[in-house]
């Protein structure tokens, strides 16, 4: 077997981003694209300072989160170790980008035109790639050297040709490349040799990318985790920053989505103690699709939005596009006939999309703030509590329009000032973990602002609201729980928001360890931008 | 090969030589006839250093080639009126026109004379690049050597952004124009601001990732931790322009703290001037006789000249001896038993004041750091040891110091490239294996040849090709507009010495002349190429002005810039890529580019000129055609100022003097010599090889990087410790001055010591400012330097949208870097733009915060602030040229500056 790696010198690299500018030329990545490039981090405060270059770009890793995530199985794995993307038909959706904790993937929506528009240079028109755009993008290993190179007999990592252009490139010697199943490749030489670490390999992706920081393998120790420094100096550029691939159209799917389910279902459990109110069932199926809507206009290549149903074997994407079709197919046709019986059947399907939907941003392993394994009960009950939010309020109004009571009041009261409750004890579990994990710092700042708006007392208002509906004066308690399940749907409509377009920070980068420099001595790492709180 | 797009590509063998760290070898592929990338040359692996690597300034030429603000016609400016403020008019004209317009004014120039009234050129050229532009100039060196006397004077950075001292002293001492730590070799470089990772080109930043991979110990002196601090086993931080008394303090280390025995002793007997006696008036003592200085020989116990053989010099004692003594202008004292030391004596007692507790405030270094710095540094000399190179025993001591800019040039340069150079020759260390070697020659010749250019001068030392300073002999009238040969005698006179004079004396005169020099005049015609002194100069708005009053200005044009903005004519040549070239390489040149080969390369076009551009070497002959100088001009390539003589023992390939070559033509013939002179005329393959093959070399022996073999056959010493020949020349060149009227360079003649004395220089710079511009220093606490940019340095690239973006992966670009401590006294935070002024100037920049940097320093890297480049204008990077006077105080005995000016910063808000 061939397993390709790199392994990176931190004591050779002197960041001069030579490796960078040849992969844009070796792959006519578009400008400000950079499949390849070099970290300048900074330790210490003065005089006590190190500098550090550190290449990074795709790790090609044994786990590809990436891949797993993928719903058209764009992505996938060689059995040489590289990670490829199948650009004819990857629909765009960014779901591997906010899934790579090496921020190594990108979407390009425009041709070339480093001087502008209508400047383009006749290299950049030449090169123009169509099938590369509005897809995702990464860095191949410049794999059609490898096989061509493979081909003609020549060995990649040794011999120029067959070797990845950055490593091909590196002026210093710092990139060597070689197939770590191989014991007498350069790049297990090295790894004997040398000792190493892999970038946030807590993380579990098996990178394929290892960083020599010091000589004399003899004395390798465990490394410490790489401290978090809150507010690094200086290390903008490496701290992490905040995900531009998904925007308010996907949060938007998450919201109504949310939302559309749970109204869905809380209108067909409603409808096991009194008439099932069918505006909510229909607003149910609308949020839904309007969620749906909306994320179909983010994706780069909407027109192969049916490929997101073809990995439902590990994408949670794909498996949430194929609950949402029984989800509509029984949810509607119960609506056309008044049919409680398939509504039940949708409403599961509905409660799997909302659950999917949870997953989707558990699995998203760039967002630590998604990622978290207490964001799965914290959307559900989001979506939960603001179906039946919604419920309340389209029950009121039903029953102003039909003149009836659709369900009685103290129980839907009670029904939703438990689900706030519970909503509120998922967003307490889900901060404090991630508090104790630590996380990109200004998510903190964020999450814990006005604008993520689960905060205790205000969410104790809208359940203590919802409680005073049975005992308030006839008449007067159906629009006092409509108005707390209002106040309860907003409030996790602007809770999703925050999280999806506010307090996505990606992984950012670390270095484990600050490399000896020659005869120096190498040095604890740094963790930029990190904080526990 | 096929593109992705499954075009067929070629691929055109070139050379990039953007830097004075060139050349390297490369490869451009092409699809249908577009460049589109840029590739190492891995055949050429096996004889480059760097195994056929290029750096990231090469990749910025695809988009160098097809950047759509190329000119790509000939332009003639309409409106008369120069300036910034002014709009050129720029209409386009043909070949035709432009040339007969260039033609006609150098014919009128040849009417007229080609000096002028005041004995100045008529014809100015600057050129960029550190002299790289010959690279890519083809034949037109060979048109100025028909042409006759060109003023090369007027500078673009050369003497304030060089390493001036370094040029000159290292020519002098060991014929190292360029000096570099024997890399493949060093076991310890101490690095004072020397920025090798990020200019030392492939060659440097290979050898030294090798050398760190085999655990060198590298310390790196610098007020800021720049790409080769953050490399470096240990950064000091150290007080800006305060690096003299660290080395002294060093040298006093070496000379008063350890036993004697630990340095060379036989290297200091024999290669330096350490046993010579010195008379009372400073001056050797001499053999009556035969003039020769005079050693103490322990042998015989007597005083004989220096080259006696068989003898055992003393280097240390007090002597009874009789003798001569020559001072300037040959005045001449008779010693009769009269009590001399060695100059080894003097030196000792020179640094006895300097001891590390002495530099420790003034460096704001601990002691212990720069005395374990001066015991490491012996530690790592192997003094004793040997190594064989190529059958030649060599002492083997892998210990160099490297220099950086504004360390070796401006006051203080001389202290620091003496205390370097005697450190090396303290532990025998210069030009040896591992060592501190020489890596070019320019001002001795042949320039192509180090060995060659040793030749037996007067003492026992090496030649040197002083400007005169004898009277009667002194030149009073130079030819060039900053008067090198009569200020600078050590900018020697060679056709390198003009860029090595004081460039901004020059640009200087232009405001207000020099009294008692000639009248200063604005050449007739001045050609421009690959250089941008508008920006890359000091006190810009000064140059801008001056240059706007030259009367006719040709401008090898490539965008519209900040200096083009000013000429007559702008004429489109062919670029980097679509250029034809044969050019050297290998041996020993420039910076740490010393192969095991040489030889040539081709530059061949990888794709057909954009637009109507031209290549160089056609525009050459064209105007060489134009002003009647073609024959000359053909001679003149047949005889290798095009880069190699057509000509040799056995063949010839000579140019017909009368007859119009083609471009193909020249270089054919070029190539047929080169490949002759490779083979000693066996074989004489031309252009086509080249094309086939890229460059074609022969092996260059190893031991041709040191001087030492040829030191010891020729029985020469290196001219150090102590300097009779510059203290006398000091004194005659003040004798010329005076005689002259001229005062206004007194303080530059301070400079000739035997030895140099430490002086307070941040005090000097804090007291020219304050007496220049009537300011008080406290109003401009911090001190401004700038570093050099791998991405930017000498590449002319600042337009290119591909170099920024990489360049801003780099901490430091864009913007102006503070300590953070700094920063919150200001209350100014990451982002936020300021306003950095000095006396004569203000530029504005976005604050970058970095640990790695002095508080009272501020750094801005690269040559910005420009406002007619097409990309660039809209960077809002700041740049320190504008901020830095041009300061006659400022300027050394060299004639060379320093990039440091004190500045103030306010906050202007807004964000970058």
């Amino acid at each position: 077997m061939t397993r390709w790696a790199i392994v990176a010198d931190l004591n050779r690299c002197v960041g001069c981003q030579t490796c960078t500018a040849a992969c844009k030329h070796a792959n006519n990545t578009a400008p400000d694209v950079q499949w390849r490039k070099v970290l300048d981090f900074e330790t210490g405060e003065f005089p006590d300072v190190r500098r550090a270059f550190v290449p990074v770009g795709c790790m090609h890793c044994e786990e590809p989160s990436c891949m797993d995530v993928c719903p058209s199985t764009a992505t996938f794995k060689r059995e040489d170790g590289i990670v490829g993307i199948n650009y004819d038909i990857c629909l765009g959706c960014a779901y591997c980008a906010v899934s790579c904790p090496y921020q190594a993937r990108f979407r390009v929506d425009e041709p070339a035109a480093a001087f502008g528009k209508n400047l383009r240079m006749r290299h950049e028109t030449k090169r123009e790639d169509p099938a590369r755009l509005s897809v995702a993008q990464k860095c191949t290993l410049c794999v059609d050297r490898i096989d061509e190179g493979l081909a003609a007999g020549l060995t990649p990592g040794v011999d120029m040709a067959a070797t990845p252009a950055c490593v091909a490139s590196c002026i210093s010697g710092a990139l060597a490349m070689g197939d770590l199943d191989d014991p007498e490749s350069n790049v297990s030489r090295l790894l004997r040799e040398k000792r190493h670490f892999r970038m946030h390999e807590e993380l579990g992706n098996g990178p394929g990318f290892h960083y020599l920081y010091d000589g004399d393998i003899a004395n390798h120790e465990p490394i410490e985790p790489a401290p978090m420094e809150a507010e690094p100096v200086g290390l903008a550029a490496v701290s992490p920053k905040l995900q531009k691939n998904w925007d308010w159209r996907a949060a938007a799917n998450f919201t109504f989505g949310g939302t559309g389910t749970g109204l869905f279902a809380a209108a067909m459990v409603a409808g096991l103690f009194a008439p099932v109110v069918w505006l909510a069932v229909f607003f149910g199926l609308a949020f839904t699709g309007a969620g749906l809507f909306c994320v179909w206009l983010e994706i780069g290549r909407p027109w192969r939005f049916l490929n997101v149903f073809r990995n439902p074997r590990t994408s949670w994407m794909s498996r949430e596009a194929i609950a949402a079709i029984p989800f509509f197919g029984l949810g509607g046709l119960s609506w056309l006939l008044g049919a409680p019986a398939l509504g039940w059947l949708a409403a599961a399907c509905g409660l799997f999309f909302l659950y999917c939907q949870a997953r989707i941003l558990r699995a998203a392993k760039g967002i630590p703030a998604w990622r978290q394994p207490g964001i799965v009960p914290l959307i559900v009950a989001t979506g939960l509590t603001e179906g039946v939010g919604l419920w309340t309020v389209a029950a009121t109004l039903w029953g102003a329009v039909a003149g009836v009571a659709p369900a009685p009041l103290t129980a839907a009261a009670l029904a939703l000032a438990v689900l706030i409750g519970l909503r509120a004890l998922a967003w307490r579990n889900y901060r404090a973990a991630l508090g104790n994990t630590g996380a990109p710092t200004p998510v903190f700042a964020i999450l814990d602002s006005p604008r993520a708006a689960l905060f205790a007392l205000p969410q104790a208002g809208l359940a203590a609201l919802a409680l005073l509906a049975p005992v308030v004066p006839a008449g007067l308690g159906a629009p006092l729980l409509a108005l707390a399940g209002l106040g309860a749907a907003l409030s996790g409509w602007l809770f999703k928001y925050t999280l999806i377009t506010k307090a996505a920070y990606n992984q950012g980068y670390a270095l484990e360890r600050m490399p000896a420099r020659g005869a120096g001595l190498s040095a604890p790492g740094i963790k930029p931008g990190w904080a526990k709180a | 090969m096929k593109d992705h797009s499954g075009s067929v590509t070629e691929s055109v063998s070139s050379y990039c030589f953007q830097c004075v760290s060139g050349p390297d070898l490369m490869k451009v592929d092409v699809i249908d006839g577009v460049p589109v990338q840029i590739r190492p040359n891995g055949s050429a692996a096996s004889i480059h250093p760097a195994h056929g690597k290029v750096c990231v300034k090469a990749f910025g030429l695809i988009q160098k080639t097809n950047n759509p603000h190329r000119i790509t016609t000939p332009m003639i400016r309409t409106n008369p009126k120069k300036g910034r403020d002014q709009d050129p008019g720029w209409r386009e004209a043909t070949w035709d026109e432009a040339l007969d317009l260039i033609c006609g004014k150098l014919r009128e120039v040849q009417a007229k004379g080609l000096k002028d009234e005041s004995g100045f050129a008529r014809v100015a050229a600057s050129f960029g690049g550190g002299g790289t532009s010959t690279q890519y100039m083809g034949t037109f060196p060979a048109f100025l050597k028909a042409w006759g006397v060109v003023d090369m004077s007027f500078g673009s950075g050369q003497g304030v952004k060089c390493y001036h001292s370094e040029h000159l002293y290292g020519e002098f001492w060991h014929r190292a124009f360029t000096v570099s730590p024997d890399t493949p070799m060093v076991e310890m470089v101490i690095s004072f601001g020397a920025n090798v990772e990020a200019s030392g080109g492939v060659c440097g930043v290979r050898r030294h990732a090798d050398a760190r991979d085999r655990g060198v110990k590298k310390v790196q002196v610098e007020p800021h931790l720049s790409v080769t601090g953050g490399c470096s086993s240990q950064w000091v931080p150290i007080r800006p322009k305060t690096d003299p008394a660290f080395m002294f303090a060093m040298v006093h280390v070496l000379l008063h703290e350890v036993d004697r025995g630990r340095l060379d002793i036989p290297f200091l007997k024999d290669r330096s001037s350490s046993p010579y006696l010195v008379a009372p008036n400073g001056f050797y003592l001499r053999d009556p006789e035969t003039r020769k200085p005079l050693l103490w020989d322990l042998n015989r116990g007597a005083a004989v000249p220096y080259d006696t053989p068989d003898t055992d010099p003393a280097i240390e004692g007090e002597f009874t001896v009789s003798g001569i003594e020559i001072g300037a202008d040959d005045m001449e004292w008779s010693h009769d038993g009269v009590a001399v030391r060695p100059a080894f004596v003097h030196l000792v007692e020179h640094v006895k004041p300097y001891s590390p507790e002495w530099a420790a405030e003034i460096c704001d270094v601990k002691a212990e750091v720069i005395r374990q710095t001066a015991l490491d540094f012996l530690h790592h000399a192997h003094v004793g040891e040997t190594v064989d190179i190529n059958g030649h025993e060599m002492p083997f001591r892998p210990v160099a110091i490297s220099l950086g800019k504004t360390v070796s040039n401006g006051w203080g340069g001389y202290e620091c490239a003496w205390a370097r150079t005697l450190m090396a020759v303290l532990i025998g260390g210069l030009e040896v294996p591992g060592g501190t070697l020489g890596t070019t020659v320019r001002l001795n010749r042949p320039a192509d040849n180090r060995w060659s250019s040793v030749v037996p001068g007067q003492d026992g030392f090496m030649n040197y090709p002083m400007n005169r300073t004898r009277k009667g002999e002194w030149e009073s009238h130079p030819n060039a507009r900053h008067g090198h040969q009569s200020l600078i005698p050590l900018a020697a006179n060679s056709p390198w010495s003009q860029a090595l004079g004081p460039t901004h004396l020059a640009w200087m005169a232009q405001a207000e002349g020099f009294e008692h020099m000639p009248k200063p005049t604005a050449p007739d015609v001045w050609f421009v190429y690959r250089t941008n002194p508008a920006i890359s100069f000091w006190d810009t708005r000064a140059v801008g002005e001056a240059m706007a009053k030259f009367p006719f200005t040709v401008c090898f044009a490539y965008t519209l810039d900040e200096t083009n903005h000013t000429a007559d004519v702008l004429l489109p040549e062919c670029t980097d890529l679509e250029g034809l070239q044969l050019i050297r390489i290998g041996g020993s040149k420039y910076v740490e580019q010393f192969w095991e080969h040489q030889g040539f390369a081709l530059r061949d076009p990888a794709a057909k000129p954009m637009g109507d551009s031209r290549d160089f070497t056609w525009i050459a002959t064209q105007i060489a055609k134009g002003t009647g100088l073609l024959g000359a001009y053909n001679k003149a390539i047949s005889g290798g100022a095009a880069g190699v003589r057509l000509f040799g023992e056995n063949f010839d390939f000579s140019l017909d003097p009368e007859t119009e070559h083609s471009v193909e033509d020249i270089w054919d013939r070029s190539c047929r010599a080169a490949s002759a002179e490779l083979t000693d005329g066996a074989e004489t393959e031309g252009l086509d090889y080249f094309r086939e093959h890229g460059f074609r070399t022969k092996p260059f022996p190893k031991e041709r990087w040191y001087l030492y073999p040829v030191m010891v056959e020729q029985g020469l010493r290196f001219e150090l410790p102590y300097q009779e020949r510059l203290l006398r020349i000091g004194q005659e060149l003040g004798a010329r001055l005076h005689e002259a009227g001229i005062t206004w360079w007194d303080s530059q003649l301070r400079e000739y010591e035997a030895m140099p004395h430490y002086q307070d220089l941040p005090g000097l710079w804090e007291g020219a400012q304050e007496r220049q511009f009537n300011v008080k220093i406290e109003d401009y606490p911090f001190w401004l330097l700038t570093a050099r940019s791998m991405q930017y340095s000498w590449g002319g690239n600042a337009g290119l949208q591909m170099i920024r973006e990489v360049a801003s992966n780099v901490a430091g670009h864009g913007g102006v870097v503070m300590n953070p401590a700094a920063a919150r006294k200001l209350g100014v935070s990451e982002g936020e733009r300021v306003e950095i002024s000095s006396p004569v100037g203000r530029t504005e920049g976005a604050v970058i915060l970095r640990n790695g940097i002095r508080p009272d320093v501020l750094l801005m890297i690269g040559q910005f602030d420009h406002w007619k480049t097409p990309f660039a204008k809209d960077l809002k990077t700041p740049s320190m040229n504008g901020l830095m006077p041009m300061s006659l105080e400022l300027t050394d005995a060299t004639g060379s500056g320093s990039d440091l000016v004190k500045v103030a910063v306010k906050k202007i808000g807004g964000r970058k």
